[in-house]
């Protein structure tokens, strides 16, 4: 059983994949390993985790605006999130998602941090402004 | 959101793909920020130019936008890079070459590739009331609050995008009820000379964050043009500050009453001798006294600025281990040329730069370890950014060092 709920989108494009659910604000610039991915930011709670081909929940971005190119660095590199669920995206991520193609939805009408766990499989539909979710185990 | 035929062909693809990325950001922070309409702007100025921001990815970025045919459509200058184009400063190839296409992109796009800080010294003076999108922290706060133009901290590549649409999001410091001031600070001690505005920008930035702050006392002191300059860089690098109002000196702020924009409930700090104190403190973490580096101009020097350099230096000649860096633009080093200027600071051992900063290039690959400046912006920035120890204070003091290789106080 999959749920669909509706958002606003910020950067359009559609994608899928495994979600990763970070509670804190994430600074791409010098906080995010291009070549890898991994989020290196000294004692975040992602550190030493990638973000590649997940779909990345987290509240905003946070950091100087040089982030928008790191966005677009892991897009291009192949490292990046298959697309990003934010509370409220701000320009920082927006710029950059939306240089790199990266899927961004924000404002979802139930709060991605009630209904989405990691490893649950999130379709990101930044066309038409939906989010479907498949529990972990379903699909 | 409310857009008008333009700005829905330009979304729909109508000028090309360039501007049709450009336009979807625009709407995009539009969106982020609840504004209701764009509005037309008269200039932009891309920042964020500088490898260490764009990396090779950024670079390619920029040339697939050229090559997809994004063009400016509204004067556009470029700001600060990583390299002086007119000379070889020693630094590695595999910085300079992509720096430069870098460079060549913004320009293929028809941006001016005058790469500095302050446009407004040559050609590029925005007026009081008009709208632009300018990046570049220390101009937001100069156009903002000694011009009374409007602008907001654009980032890289939302002026990048505002100078291909012709268009920005209509929030923040366009309109009028978001340029009151938030909180007024008394003048109380003596600021003499451009170091004590940088101490006192730094301060003061450190401590409102995003508010407007309101100087009052300020207007005795008959500040120059270049000191409110280094005041509002030092705002803008210690906090996030787009706009400053003193009383008596800006245009927004006839009297406190109009600074304030009729509110009457705010907080009020005194800045005496000891918040200037503690504003030189905090852009000062020099350990050895013994001086490598010197570098001045962040904000880039007038042409004032180089004369009194100029003047310093005359018939003397800087300690030979020592490097001294002077920051300018091409406009003002090609004045300094003509004038003899140029030749009286070269024929001290030291070099006048265009278009790059010591923070946004890498002279720490060069072996520098301990950094004399005069500037609150890369005082602030240069001990993180480029690991060097650093002294502040006045341009005597750093012509000095650089004279004897050591900072005194």
């Amino acid at each position: 059983m999959s749920k669909t709920v509706n958002c606003r989108v910020v950067s359009k494009g559609v994608a899928e994949g495994e979600a990763l659910v970070c509670s804190k604000p994430i600074g791409f610039n010098f906080g995010v390993d291009i070549p890898t991915g991994k989020i290196i930011e000294h004692g975040h709670e992602l550190e030493g985790i990638s973000i590649k081909d997940k779909v990345l929940i987290f509240p905003y971005g946070k950091g100087s605006t040089g982030g928008s190119y790191v966005v677009y660095q892991v897009a291009v590199e192949g490292t990046g999130p298959a697309a990003i669920i934010n509370l409220n995206t701000e320009v920082i991520i927006a710029c950059g998602a939306i240089m790199g193609g990266i899927p961004v939805v924000d404002h979802m009408e139930e709060n991605p941090y009630d209904i989405i766990e990691n490893g649950d499989w999130v379709k990101v539909d930044a066309v038409n402004g939906t989010v479907t979710i498949t529990k972990k185990g379903e699909n | 959101m409310k857009l008008n035929d333009d700005q829905k062909m330009m979304l729909d693809g109508g000028r090309g793909e360039g501007a049709r990325i450009a336009m979807e950001m625009i709407v995009a922070i539009a969106n982020v920020y609840g504004a209701e309409d764009l509005i037309p702007i008269k200039s932009a100025h891309c920042a964020g130019l500088s490898l260490k921001s764009h990396g090779l990815a950024g670079m390619r970025w920029v040339e697939d936008m050229a090559a997809k045919g994004a063009r400016v459509v509204v004067p556009t200058t470029m700001n600060v890079v990583g390299v002086d184009r007119s000379r070889d400063l020693g630094l590695p190839k595999d910085w300079v070459e992509p720096q430069m296409r870098i460079e060549k992109g913004y320009e293929a796009m028809g941006c001016f590739g005058t790469s500095s800080c302050v446009p407004y010294y040559y050609s590029f003076l925005p007026k009081f009331g008009e709208h632009i999108a300018w990046a570049e922290s220390s101009a937001v706060v100069f156009t903002n609050s000694v011009l009374g133009a409007r602008d907001n901290r654009e980032g890289g590549p939302s002026a990048w995008a505002a100078g291909v649409t012709g268009y920005t999001p209509n929030y923040g410091l366009h309109l009028d009820e978001n340029r009151r001031g938030g909180i007024r600070f008394d003048i109380t001690c003596d600021i003499n000379g451009i170091a004590d505005y940088g101490a006192m920008g730094n301060f003061i930035g450190k401590m409102v964050g995003e508010k407007i702050p309101v100087l009052v006392g300020l207007d005795k002191f008959k500040p120059t043009t270049e000191e409110l300059v280094y005041m509002g860089a030092a705002m803008a690098s210690a906090g996030g500050v787009a706009m400053f109002h003193a009383v008596g000196v800006t245009p927004e702020a006839p009297t406190v009453e109009a600074a304030f924009g009729g509110i009457k409930d705010y907080d009020t700090v005194e800045f005496g001798k000891k918040e200037l104190e503690q504003g030189y403190h905090n852009l000062t973490c020099g350990k050895s006294r013994d001086v490598d580096f010197v570098a001045i101009g962040c904000p880039h020097m007038s042409l004032n600025q180089v004369r009194q350099i100029a003047e310093m230096l005359d018939g003397k000649h800087i300690k030979d281990d020592v490097t001294m860096w002077v920051h300018t633009n091409m406009a003002i080093k090609a004045m300094a040329r003509e004038l003899g200027y140029l030749q009286k600071i070269e024929d001290a051992g030291a070099v006048l730069t265009q278009d790059l900063c010591v923070v946004l290039s890498c002279p720490e690959v060069l072996g520098f370890h301990t950094l004399a400046t005069q500037s609150p912006k890369m005082a602030f920035y240069a001990p993180g950014n480029n690991g060097f120890d650093v002294w502040y204070g006045s341009e005597e003091k750093c012509v000095k060092a650089a004279l004897t290789g050591r900072w005194e106080d």
